[in-house]
C-alpha cells in the first residue's frame, strides 16, 4: 500500500455531512432512474398483475415468492457477509475460513438443538463457538502477523482446509436440517395480492413464517450494528480503523483487543447464520465454499469494508439468485457472478465502497 | 531475495545468446538448472511409464500452470487465482474445437487450428480478467480472481451447449504429427519438458527485462511507478496476459495428458490447490512452481497409502495437505525455495542469492 | 502583476507550472483554498507553511496523484489537470516525497533504471538491457550524482534512511526533466549530506526549475530566487527570499512559529 501522508489522510477520515443529499444533488439522473425503479418494483409487488403482463413474465405468484425468497436470502448472505466484511475491512484480512465458520456454527446449532431441544438457545452455543474459534484464530496466529495480509490470507486458506476436512469426519457428507420450532412453522398470509379470484375477490400471498422472522431478525441487526458503529466508542474506533488504518496505531495495545473482539463479532455472526441456514436449506459438504464464494461476491459488490454495502450487495445477489433460478434457469448463479464483474468493472471499488 | 541481481547481468541471461569468452561463466551460473534439464532429458530412461506420466508429467503440467501464479505474484504482487481457470478455458476450448467423443459440440478442427485458437481464447480471457482486477489493490486481487475462479466453474457445471455441464468432454486424443503419436507416455513427457522448459526459461529471461523489471516495481510502489512515467494498469493486465499464456499453454498440455476435461477440473479445490503448489514451493523463484508441484502430486499419489501403513486414516488426505501447508505459509513464508536459500546461506555463511 | 515579458513568455511557451482557482477536498475537508499560482520555465521557488498548510496537497495536484477538486493545473501551456501521473511525467514533470517511495525489493541500480526506463521508450519491452546501451550509461551517471556508487547492486531496503533519500533525488533527475517538485529533499539529511543535496540543486541546468518544499531555511532559501508563503490551503503571501524572511506577518506566523 502507499504511504499515506499527512496531508492525505483527510481523504480517509474526512467528514462526510449528508452524503445522500449531496449524491442526489450530483446525480439527479441517476437518482430519477432509482426512483422510477422503485415506484415500479412496488406496482410489481402491491398491484395485481393484468394479464397481458402474466402473459409475458408468467404468473405473478411465481414472481413473488422468489422476490420474497431472494429478499430473505439477501437477509442470511447479510449475515455471513457482513463478518466478513468487518474482519476485511479492518484487519485487511481476506478470511478465506469465513464458510468454515458458518458451517461449524451450522453444526454445532444442530448438536445444541439436539441436545436440548431449544432452537433458540442454539445461535447462543453457535454464536459463542464460533467467537471462541476466532479469538483464537486472531490470538495465536494474526496477532504475530500484522501487516503482512497476504500471509494472513495465505493461513485462513489452510485452516479452511482442515476445518472442512475435519467437518466431514465428525458430521459426515450427507446434508443435515435443522428442524423449524413449532412455533415458527408453517406459512402467515400477507397483505400482497398475488392474484384475482374469478369470482374478483383477491387472493393474498402465504409465506413462510420463519423466513419472514429471521429476515426482521437481519434487518434489526443491520439497523443496530449501524447504530453501534455510529453512535458507541467502539465503534467510532472500529470505523476509524477502516477509513485510516494510521489511526490503529494511536489506540495502541487495545488495538488487539479491538482485533480480537471484531473477530469474535464476525465469527460469531457467521455461526448464527449457519443455524439459519441449516433451517432454510440444509447444512452439508460443500457448503462453506458456497457461503465463501457468496461472502465474497456480496462484499465486492456491495464495497469492501462497508456495512450498508454488505447489506445492498446482499440483497442483490440474493435477489439475482432467486429470480435468476425463476427465469434463467440455468443460469442462475452465473447471473450473480455476471452482476459482479458489471459492477468490478464500472466501479472496482464497489457499489457504497471507498477508495 | 532472488530480485537482487543487477541489471549489468542483462545480456548474460538465458536467451541472450551469450558469446564465447562468456559462455563458460554462463555455464557455471545456470549450473544447478542446466544439470536438472540433462536429468530431465534423460529420465524415461530410467524410470517406468507410471513415473514419466503420472509424476513427471504432471509435475511439470501443473508446475507450468502454477508458474503463471508466480509470475504474477511473485514479480507483480497480484495473487491471482483465476490462472487455473485459464488453463481451464484452454483446455476446454482445445475439446469443444477439436476432437471428442462428444460430436455433437465438438467441431472435430484440426489440432494445428484448435490449438492456437484455444490459447488465444484463454489468453484473452486471462486479459479480461486481469483487466477487472488490476485496478484495486493488493489483496483485493484474491477475492475477485477466486469469484472470477468460482464462476467459471458455475457456467461450466450449467451450460450444456458449450460445456457439456456436469459431465464436461471425454476422449479427447493428444495429436499426431510428424510420425509421432504424441499421445504416448514418452512422447507426452518430452512435449511436456520442452514446454516446462521453455515457460522456465523465459519467465527467468522476462524477470529482468525492462517488462519484467517494471511489474516488480509496481509490486513494491504501484505509486511511484506512476510518478517515474509507468502506466502501472497497462503494465499489470499485460502482466496478465504473459502469464495467462503460460498458463493456456498448461492447460492444453494438460487435457492431452488426461484426454478428458470437466467442471471439477476447474473447481474451486482446484484453483485453491494450485495456490498452494505456487506458495509451498515458493513465490520468489521460478523454479519455485515446479518443486511444489512436485511435492504436490507426490502427496496426491502415495500420501494415501502412506496414511495407512503408518495407522491413520487415509481420508484426512485433506487435513494432511492443510497442516503440511500451514506449517509452511507459518515458518517460511518464501516457501521450500526460501528453506533451500537460507539452509545454502548457512552452510556457505553468504547472502545465499544464488542458492539456486 | 505579471510584467509584459511575463505575459509574452506566458503566451508562447507558458509557464512551467500554472495552477488556475485549484482547490482539494478531503470529504468536507479543504486541503487547498483556491490556489492560483504561475511559475515561469526555469524558475526556482520555495513553498513554505506549517504542517498542514496544504504544500504536499499542492505538488500532489500538480503530478496527479490526487487530482484537485475543482480548478485547472497547467505544465508548460498544456492542460493537464485530467491527465493521469504518468503521462505528466512523460513531459517531462518530475517531483520526488517527502517519505522516500523506493522500490525496497530492487537493487539502487534497477531502481535508477526504472526511472530513466519509465520516460523513454521500451517500457514494455521484452529484451533484456545490453550492459553497453546507452541508458545503462546514464544509469551509471545519476548513481554517481548522488554518490550511491558503493551500495549500486543492494537492494533499497537495506540502504541507510541519509541514502534513500539522495536515491529519491535520483529518480527525479532521470530523463531529461523539464521541472522538479521537491518534498522536504534534505528531511533526515545529515549536515554533509544536506551540503551535497545544496550543490546538486544550484548545480542543475538553468532551464530546470523547481519548486522545493523545506523545513531548513539554510536549505530553501539558498537554492531559490523567490518563496510562496502557504496557511491552512491558502496562498498568502509570495516575493523573494529576503522580502518573506522581513515580513513580520510571515515571522508570526511561521519563523517565528518555533518551526524548524
Amino acid at each position: 500500500m502507499s504511504t499515506v501522508f499527512a496531508d492525505d489522510k483527510a481523504a480517509y477520515g474526512g467528514v462526510r455531512g449528508d452524503a445522500p443529499t449531496r449524491w442526489i444533488a450530483r446525480h439527479p439522473l441517476a437518482a430519477l432512474a432509482i426512483a422510477v425503479a422503485v415506484v415500479f418494483v412496488l406496482w410489481l409487488v402491491l398491484a395485481p398483475w393484468p394479464t397481458g403482463f402474466e402473459a409475458v413474465f408468467g404468473r405473478k405468484r411465481l414472481f413473488i415468492s422468489a422476490l420474497f425468497n431472494g429478499i430473505t436470502l439477501g437477509g442470511l448472505y447479510f449475515l455471513v457477509a457482513t463478518g466478513f466484511t468487518l474482519i476485511f475491512g479492518l484487519m485487511r484480512n481476506v478470511n478465506l475460513a469465513h464458510g468454515s465458520l458458518y458451517l461449524f456454527g451450522g453444526y454445532m446449532g444442530y448438536e445444541a438443538t439436539q441436545w436440548t431441544g431449544s432452537w433458540l438457545l442454539s445461535y447462543v452455543v453457535a454464536f459463542v463457538c464460533c467467537a471462541v474459534v476466532g479469538i483464537a484464530m486472531q490470538f495465536f496466529i494474526f496477532r504475530k502477523m500484522e501487516g503482512q495480509d497476504l500471509r494472513q490470507t495465505l493461513v485462513t486458506l489452510g485452516l479452511s482446509i482442515i476445518f472442512s476436512d475435519l467437518m466431514v469426519w465428525v458430521w459426515g457428507g450427507n446434508a443435515i436440517q435443522i428442524d423449524t420450532p413449532d412455533w415458527l412453522s408453517g406459512p402467515i398470509p400477507t397483505p400482497i395480492v398475488v392474484a384475482l379470484k374469478s369470482s374478483g375477490a383477491p387472493m393474498f400471498l402465504y409465506y413462510p413464517r420463519v423466513r419472514l422472522v429471521i429476515f426482521a431478525a437481519a434487518v434489526v441487526l443491520g439497523v443496530g450494528m449501524w447504530l453501534a458503529l455510529h453512535r458507541t466508542r467502539i465503534g467510532m474506533m472500529i470505523r476509524a480503523g477502516v477509513d485510516d488504518r494510521d489511526m490503529l496505531s494511536v489506540l495502541g495495545f487495545r488495538v488487539q483487543l479491538l482485533f480480537m473482539a471484531v473477530f469474535a463479532f464476525g465469527a460469531g455472526l457467521a455461526g448464527m447464520a449457519g443455524i439459519v441456514g441449516g433451517t432454510f436449506q440444509s447444512l452439508s459438504l460443500g457448503e462453506d465454499s458456497h457461503f465463501l464464494l457468496a461472502s465474497l461476491v456480496v462484499v465486492i459488490v456491495g464495497g469492501m469494508g462497508s456495512i450498508p454495502g454488505a447489506a445492498l450487495g446482499a440483497l442483490i445477489i440474493g435477489l439475482s439468485e432467486q429470480i435468476g433460478t425463476v427465469y434463467f434457469q440455468n443460469y442462475s448463479t452465473v447471473l450473480s457472478f455476471l452482476i459482479m464483474v458489471i459492477v468490478l468493472a464500472l466501479r472496482p471499488q464497489g457499489l457504497l465502497g471507498r477508495r | 531475495m532472488a530480485l537482487a541481481q543487477t541489471t549489468q547481468e542483462g545480456p548474460l541471461g538465458i536467451g541472450a545468446a551469450p558469446r564465447s569468452g562468456e559462455l563458460a561463466q554462463w555455464v557455471s551460473r545456470h549450473g544447478p538448472i542446466l544439470l536438472l534439464g540433462l536429468f530431465m532429458v534423460l529420465f524415461p530412461i530410467i524410470a517406468n511409464d507410471f513415473f514419466v506420466r503420472q509424476i513427471a508429467g504432471w509435475t511439470m503440467i501443473l508446475g507450468m500452470i502454477a508458474l503463471s501464479l508466480m509470475f504474477l505474484a511473485g514479480y507483480g504482487g497480484m495473487v491471482s487465482l483465476a490462472q487455473m481457470t485459464v488453463a481451464g478455458v484452454a483446455g476446454y476450448m482445445i475439446a469443444v474445437l477439436g476432437v471428442s467423443s462428444l460430436p455433437k459440440v465438438s467441431l472435430f478442427w484440426p489440432w494445428w487450428v484448435a490449438a492456437p485458437l484455444a490459447i488465444v481464447i484463454a489468453v484473452a480471457f486471462g486479459t479480461l480478467a486481469g483487466a477487472l482486477s488490476a485496478r484495486t489493490e493488493g489483496i483485493y486481487t484474491i477475492m475477485i480472481t477466486l469469484a472470477l475462479a468460482a464462476s467459471f466453474f458455475y457456467l461450466t457445471l450449467q451450460n450444456w451447449p458449450i460445456f457439456n455441464g456436469f459431465n464436461g468432454f471425454t476422449t479427447i486424443p493428444a495429436p499426431y504429427f510428424l510420425g509421432v503419436n504424441w499421445g504416448g507416455p514418452v512422447p507426452l513427457y518430452y512435449l511436456i519438458l520442452f514446454f516446462a522448459a521453455l515457460s522456465y526459461a523465459v519467465v527467468s529471461y522476462v524477470s529482468r527485462t525492462p517488462f519484467g523489471l517494471a511489474l516488480q516495481g509496481a509490486r513494491d510502489n504501484p505509486r511511484r511507478m506512476e510518478a517515474i512515467g509507468y502506466n502501472v494498469t497497462a503494465h499489470r493486465i499485460a502482466a496478465y496476459a504473459f502469464a495467462a499464456l503460460i498458463a493456456a499453454v498448461g492447460g492444453i498440455l494438460l487435457v492431452w495428458q488426461n484426454n478428458q476435461i470437466s467442471p471439477f477440473s476447474v473447481g474451486v479445490d482446484v484453483v485453491i490447490n494450485l495456490l498452494i503448489i505456487a506458495v509451498v514451493g515458493g513465490l520468489g523463484h521460478p523454479i519455485g512452481p515446479f518443486i511444489g508441484a512436485l511435492i504436490y502430486v507426490i502427496l496426491r499419489t502415495f500420501a494415501l497409502d502412506a496414511l495407512v501403513a503408518v495407522g491413520l486414516d487415509g481420508r484426512r488426505f485433506q487435513t494432511l495437505i492443510g497442516l503440511g501447508f500451514l506449517v509452511i505459509v507459518l515458518f517460511s513464508p518464501d516457501g521450500v525455495v526460501g528453506l533451500w536459500r537460507r539452509f545454502s546461506a548457512r552452510v556457505r555463511g553468504n547472502g545465499g542469492r544464488n542458492g539456486l | 502583476m505579471s510584467t509584459i515579458a511575463e505575459r509574452i513568455a506566458a503566451a508562447g511557451t507558458g509557464n512551467a507550472i500554472e495552477l488556475r482557482a485549484v482547490s482539494r477536498f478531503f470529504g468536507a475537508l479543504a486541503a487547498l483554498t483556491d490556489v492560483t499560482l504561475s511559475v515561469r520555465p526555469g524558475e526556482r521557488r520555495a513553498v513554505l507553511g506549517s504542517n498542514g498548510a496544504g504544500k504536499t496537497t499542492l505538488l500532489n495536484c500538480v503530478t496527479g496523484d490526487f487530482p484537485p477538486t475543482s480548478g485547472t493545473v497547467r505544465f508548460f501551456g498544456e492542460d493537464v489537470t485530467t491527465l493521469p501521473p504518468h503521462e505528466r511525467i512523460r513531459r517531462g514533470l518530475r517531483r520526488t516525497y517527502q517519505v522516500s517511495l523506493l522500490f525496497q525489493r530492487l537493487s539502487v541500480r534497477d531502481n535508477v533504471y526504472l526511472a530513466c526506463r519509465g520516460v523513454s521508450r521500451g517500457r514494455f519491452s521484452f529484451i533484456r538491457t545490453r550492459a553497453s546501451d546507452a541508458i545503462m550509461q546514464s544509469v551509471t551517471d545519476l548513481i554517481s550524482l548522488v554518490h550511491l556508487e558503493s551500495v549500486a547492486d543492494r537492494p533499497v531496503g537495506e540502504l541507510a534512511h541519509g541514502q534513500q533519500r539522495q536515491l529519491e533525488i535520483a529518480l527525479a533527475l532521470a530523463g531529461a526533466p523539464r521541472f522538479i517538485l521537491f518534498d522536504e529533499p534534505a528531511a533526515g539529511l545529515s549536515p554533509n549530506e544536506r551540503a551535497d543535496l545544496v550543490a546538486i540543486l544550484t548545480a542543475l541546468p538553468t532551464h530546470i526549475g523547481y519548486i522545493i518544499i523545506e523545513h531548513d531555511m539554510d536549505v530553501a532559501l539558498r537554492v531559490v530566487e523567490s518563496v510562496t508563503m502557504m496557511h491552512n490551503g491558502r496562498i498568502f503571501k509570495e516575493g523573494a527570499p529576503r522580502e518573506i524572511e522581513a515580513d513580520p506577518e510571515v515571522q508570526e506566523l511561521y519563523l517565528g512559529g518555533g518551526h524548524g
